[in-house]
């Protein structure tokens, strides 16, 4: 199969669906002639025309409320927010407007958009522009959150989040945009809420989100030479989340440590553990649930610092087999 | 103005200490710097200085009293200065009661019950007592004096689900994991070792009824109570003699026939008489010795065993004491023992000479301090004191102590002057 690099297919299925249903739209800063910040865009404001790949001012607002209006007077946009540190500006319409029409008109209404934002750390952009704030999102009762970690989820979960009648939170990271994956030409969903195991194995389970589920992928090489045989669950869309999958993967493994880039304190990792530890997997669990995520700090610019900030292969390596080899 | 004397706090660590003596009296004068009284906290023992000059008064705390640290202990007063208000009534501070944490449901069953809340093993996180703690103590049978509380065990939720499925004690597992924490791996190995495999059982009996309380028993006190055991021989051919005579006296006087218990049962009660602690039960944190001297006898039945007491047995004759175990033995044979028969002993006596057993040690019955394994007298070679081996009735009979109550040499002192009236009956009459 051709390979594509994360940010072409995320392109290929803005263009594929832009091209299936007119209603489909693109509305970013300099997501037009730029070709948006990580040129994720690029070439698609030449095929689709002004009309269909609005360029803004800088108001992070302005783009929330455009889409929430859009989607709820029958167009399916996708939005854009260049960092996703800037989520914040545009909370008030995601969070107290988008997430909640469908609900407040007893579904009579409805909000289909996309909005799309980079997140994580490793670019040297320091604390403003490195983050992972998907949780502020999971929190939200009527917002779908998806976190793709290949190019091929990514183009199978953003169509999938397109054709979706629910505003959706699609995150996607700076580090995984030139990353090439196998991606077929045709168009195809990923149905959201399903999660997938990335590799099996018997002696622990990983849950790993974005970034860390590559990450996840090369420890559990590693560790596949010293014989331990590490099972990565790449759960994809955080919310709603497949349960199930999880849960069997634990029951089988008996064992489960939880990746994410995002901070410790706060983070998905605690949502992931609860979750296993009052399920039926609890009665198979042979170690404590165990945590790796960023640290509780902001990402500092210093490049050797921000790598020691979250979580390395290293760092997954080590946790990994003092978990499997029973030392904690 | 009043100053008051505080109890000083010494070290980092210290709550609380106690009052040796005062070395002023009430209502004498010090000088500030002065040595006022001596206290001791755990590690040491030190005078503590007059915080100012004055006159002693107020003092709150008497010797061997223990005081929270700076609470006030008295005051030093000037001439005709009166102690101030909150000083005028001394009074003991109260104990402190430690929080008791039980669940509302567990608080509310137990006061519905009228179960003491004190008395209740927590099982919950950080001892906290829950509603199955509760139900626990009202489902018990009876209630034991001394529980020892329950073993923890750490082990992770596959292992404890593992040993749940195939009937594993995780108590008798070795965990590997941290903390030694038992992990689902340990459960398996411990499941294929071959030793512990049990033998298919040819018929299944439930532990019920008088089974389940001997196993109760037995094991609360074989993990409570440490036991020590000694062993003595004694030449049984006074005893034969005496015993032989008190025979033809029973015989001609148409009084029931002096078994061998009988006679060991009146020597022990006689020995209890001088040796107090053997004769004695740990409860709590004390040793009660005990007014009554009450001889178990351990009878064996078809259905497990019963120990009925020979009250009293101390006061009673060699004939009392015979007349009553018959009338015991035969009532314990036809299962009509009163509770009041087989209450109150305060030391046991298991005879298995009539099995033929040489030798052997028994488990303390519970809550007594000691129990006494009788075994069979057989003629073996002895050498006599003239040096020469000559044939003589011996028996051999081993003493089981609580070694938390009773040492080495307390027991070997008890053996020893239970061999001697064993040996030589006459003294019985001492």
């Amino acid at each position: 199969m051709r390979e594509l690099s994360y940010a072409e297919a995320i392109r290929e299925a803005l263009r594929q669906e832009m091209q299936r249903d007119e209603r489909v739209f693109i509305i970013g800063e300099d997501v037009g002639v730029y070709g948006g910040a990580f040129g994720v865009t690029l070439g698609l404001v030449e095929e689709f025309g002004e009309e269909r790949v609005i360029d803004t001012p800088i108001s992070e607002l302005g783009i929330a409320g455009a889409i929430t209006g859009a989607a709820l007077t029958g167009m399916r946009p996708v939005g854009e927010i260049m960092f996703m540190d800037f989520t914040t500006l545009a909370m008030e319409q995601l969070v107290n407007q988008a997430a909640k029409i469908r609900f407040m008109f007893g579904g009579k209404a409805k909000v289909p958009f996309v909005l799309r934002t980079p997140a994580g750390s490793g670019t040297g952009a320091a604390a403003q522009h490195s983050q992972s704030l998907e949780n502020w999102f999971v929190h939200v009762p009527g917002l779908k959150v998806v976190m793709p970690s290949t190019p091929y989820d990514a183009k199978g979960l953003l169509i999938a989040s397109i054709r979706d009648d629910n505003p959706v939170i699609f995150i996607e990271h700076k580090l995984l945009y030139k990353v090439k994956g196998p991606v077929p030409e045709e168009p195809y969903t990923i149905p959201l809420s399903t999660a997938e195991v990335k590799r099996e194995g018997r002696d622990l389970t990983i849950v790993a989100t974005s970034i860390m589920v590559k990450r996840s992928l090369e420890a559990a090489e590693q560790l596949a030479q010293e014989g331990i045989e590490v099972e990565v669950v790449d759960p994809r869309t955080l919310k709603p989340l497949d349960e199930e999958t999880i849960i069997r993967s634990v029951m089988k493994t008996g064992r489960v440590l939880i990746v994410h880039e995002a901070c410790k304190t706060g983070g998905y990792g605690g949502e992931l553990a609860a979750l296993i530890a009052g399920s039926e997997a609890f009665d198979y669990l042979d170690a404590p649930i165990v945590r790796l995520a960023g640290r509780d700090m902001p990402i500092p610019y210093n490049r050797t610092l921000e790598y020691h900030t979250v979580p390395q292969v290293e760092n997954i390596v080590e946790a990994a087999r003092q978990l499997a080899q029973g030392r904690v | 103005m009043a100053v008051p004397v505080i109890m000083p706090k010494l070290e980092m660590s210290q709550e609380t200490a106690t009052v040796v003596e005062w070395l002023k009296q009430e209502g004498e004068h010090v000088e500030k710097g002065e040595p006022l009284l001596m206290v001791e906290t755990d590690k040491v023992t030190l005078e503590i200085d007059s915080p100012a000059s004055g006159i002693l008064a107020g003092v709150r705390v008497g010797p061997q009293q223990v005081v929270p640290v700076t609470e006030v202990i008295a005051y030093i007063l000037q001439p005709g200065e009166e102690l101030p208000r909150e000083a005028e009534v001394p009074s003991p501070p109260p104990p402190p009661i430690p929080p008791l944490a039980a669940t509302p449901v567990a608080q509310r069953l137990a006061t519905a019950r009228g179960v003491d809340l004190s008395a209740v093993v927590g099982t919950g996180p950080g001892g906290r007592i829950t509603k199955a703690d509760v139900e626990a103590v009202l489902a018990a049978p009876s209630r034991p004096a001394v529980e020892p509380p329950p073993e923890k065990v750490r082990a992770t939720p596959a292992a404890r689900r593992i040993a749940r499925e195939r009937g594993v004690d995780l108590l008798a597992v070795p965990g590997s994991g941290p903390q030694g924490r038992i992990q689902a791996a340990d459960v398996l190995a411990f499941t294929r070792a071959p030793a512990v495999a049990p033998a298919p059982a040819a018929e299944v009996v439930p532990l019920q009824g008088m089974r389940r309380t001997i196993a109760e028993r037995m094991t609360t006190s074989y993990r409570t109570a440490p036991h020590i055991t000694f062993t003595v021989r004694v030449d049984m051919s006074g005893f034969k003699k005496a015993r032989a005579r008190l025979n033809a006296r029973a015989e001609a006087t148409g009084q029931p026939h002096v078994s061998a218990t009988a006679l060991i049962v009146k020597a022990v009660a006689w020995a209890l008489k001088r040796h107090p602690w053997l004769n004695s039960t740990l409860r709590d944190e004390e040793i009660h010795l005990l007014p009554e001297i009450n001889v178990g006898v351990a009878v064996a039945l078809e259905e497990g065993l019963i120990v009925p007491v020979v009250h009293q047995a101390d006061r009673k004759s060699v004939a009392e004491i015979a007349a009553e175990m018959n009338d015991l033995v035969t009532r314990a044979r036809e299962g009509r023992l009163t509770p009041a028969d087989v209450t109150g002993g305060t030391f046991t006596v298991s005879n298995l000479g009539p099995f033929g057993i040489e030798q052997f040690t028994a488990i303390i019955n519970p809550p007594q301090a000691a129990i006494l394994a009788v075994g069979a007298t057989q003629l073996e070679p002895v050498v006599d004191e003239e040096g020469q081996v000559v044939v003589r009735p011996v028996m051999r009979m081993t003493l089981s102590a609580d070694h938390r109550v009773v040492d080495g040499a307390m027991a070997a002192r008890f053996l020893t002057d239970l061999r001697e009236a064993l040996e030589t009956p006459t003294l019985l009459l001492w």
